[in-house]
């Protein structure tokens, strides 16, 4: 479900892409640091852009070191030190990995979610009391989506709309105690949350026709075999391009209310081109391969 | 008051030209119909009254006494004329931002005309529901195709979308961008003119 929030890498100038990296692996060191290093491998894209964000906030300037990489270590790479947006940035990155791991092992009792879950199980201890408000409504959100899979819910909103609070709340730190700026945030975390609940329920359509899986989509646009999956989806395309690019639009437009110190040209870049292509490549071909993968991304 | 040239996005001693370029760019991207059935829109409107502000500053400041005084001024009746109690009491709460008691009062109508899919849509629209939203307000023009209202507000919602992707192509170095779209066209239509043609028929 995770690693859309990209930018788009051919529009960055040089500096701006090396940026970006070094909050990645700013973020990345963070993870090791303050959970366990095999958290690392849980890293995706989407924390990245939250800690870009909530940095681009804070009118203190953040520190850049020039650290090595286990991946290679010789190599000095720059990158942001640890600072209180990358630990929360961090911190719930591992919440929510955790959180994933055990909702696939509820669903699809993957072995492989079980075998990795003791590392998260054991990082995220001490961040569940942490974070437990935070905690204590992803898990409850967790819950209703599964009551309104098993009640067969047949509007799309209305899932999205879970999904979406969940990101609402990750996206407004208890840190940032603004209320013009919680309320924005949460606008920005929300609508990025019904994008890619609904952007990802597209994506799955052939896998969840194949397994039998349920898909609000499904249901909503009464799929039939009779009716093939290429016509169904051109039949819900119109439809599905709206809400998701007015989801964007209303993400731009709290985006545009925030009082933002830097990073500007990176996070409109990743707001109205980034996610803009990520969203058309994966309602043209439902193409996997550019999840968690920055390389891909505008090399055509 | 902040530091007007910070308000409007320029440095310090910026030119009259400027100043008003600037000006117009944040009039136009904080406009009310910009935000129109987001939740943010109040913001907006704070936001376009600072920019206003800003802006008479540096004008009367600079001795541009021409500068606009009201650049924008916030149209307030849009929800006035209508017929139903009910439905007139559910606009005064949508208006005043009560989303969860307008939908609460609309569930309990149940004769559906246009007007209960129109309110229906722009509750579910403020609500983050841009699914049902768009399908109720269809539904809306659908019924009543003559209400301009019904229309217009079905037009922002493609307009909207259509300013995002525009502002996400102006983006970046490369390519063209809307200007060169309509420099493009205006030469176009010259070029037509001159052998007797005619691409935009107004100009």
């Amino acid at each position: 479900m995770f690693g859309y929030v990209v930018p788009y890498k051919d529009e960055l100038k040089v500096r701006e892409y090396k940026l970006f990296r070094a909050f990645y692996c700013g973020l990345c060191k963070t993870l090791g640091k303050s959970s366990n290093q095999l958290t690392r491998f849980g890293l995706n894209y989407d924390f990245t852009f939250l800690a870009l964000l909530l940095t681009a906030l804070d009118e203190d300037e953040p520190q850049i070191n020039h650290e090595g990489c286990i991946v290679n270590p010789f190599k000095k790479n720059p990158l942001i030190k640890k600072n209180q947006h990358l630990e929360y940035a961090a911190d719930l990155n591992v919440i929510f990995v955790f959180l994933k791991l055990l909702d696939n092992w509820h669903d699809e009792h993957s072995f492989k979610s079980l075998l990795s879950m003791p590392v998260y199980y054991f990082a995220s201890r001490g961040k569940r009391e942490k974070y437990a408000t935070s905690f204590h409504f992803f898990e409850k959100s967790l819950k209703k989506l599964e009551d309104l899979e098993t009640a067969g819910n047949d509007i799309v909103d209305k899932s999205a709309d879970v999904f979406a609070r969940i990101m609402s709340v990750i996206f407004t730190p208890a840190y940032i105690t603004e209320k013009k700026c919680r309320r924005i945030l949460a606008s920005l975390g929300y609508n990025l949350g019904r994008w890619i609940y609904i952007l990802d329920a597209f994506s799955d359509l052939e896998d969840d026709i194949n397994y039998k899986n349920y898909n609000p989509l499904l249901l909503q646009y009464n799929y039939s075999e009779a009716e093939g999956l290429q016509e169904f989806k051109d039949r819900i395309k119109e439809n599905i391009v709206f809400t998701l690019t007015y989801s964007l639009n209303n993400l731009a437009k709290a985006y545009q209310l925030l009082t933002v110190h830097r990073y500007n040209n990176i996070l409109e870049n990743i707001i109205y081109l980034g996610l803009y292509r990520v969203m058309e490549k994966k309602l043209n071909n439902g193409g996997r391969e550019i999840e968690k993968s920055i390389q891909d991304t505008g090399t055509e | 008051m902040k530091n007007p040239y910070k308000t409007l996005g320029l440095s310090e001693g910026a030119s009259k030209e400027e100043i008003r370029k600037a000006y117009k760019r944040l009039v136009k991207k904080y406009h009310p119909d910009k935000y129109a059935n987001n939740p943010l829109s109040d913001l907006a409107e704070e936001k376009l009254e600072e920019i206003n502000k800003a802006y008479n500053y540096l004008m009367k400041n600079k001795g541009y006494n021409q500068g606009q005084d009201n650049g924008y001024q916030s149209s307030s009746n849009r929800y006035s004329n209508n017929s139903y109690h009910t439905y007139a009491q559910i606009r005064e709460l949508i208006k005043r931002g009560n989303i969860v008691q307008a939908e609460k009062i609309l569930d309990s109508i149940s004769q559906k005309d246009a007007e209960w899919f129109f309110l229906k849509g722009v509750i579910s629209l403020q609500k983050g529901w841009y699914d049902q939203g768009y399908q109720q307000i269809n539904r809306a023009v659908a019924m009543d195709p003559s209400n301009s209202e019904y229309r217009s507000t079905l037009n922002n919602l493609h307009q909207q979308n259509a300013a995002y992707r525009a502002s996400g192509r102006n983006r970046g170095y490369g390519g063209a961008d809307a200007c060169d779209l309509c420099t493009c066209l205006c030469c176009s239509d010259c070029c037509c003119e001159c052998l007797g043609g005619d691409l935009i028929a107004c100009c």
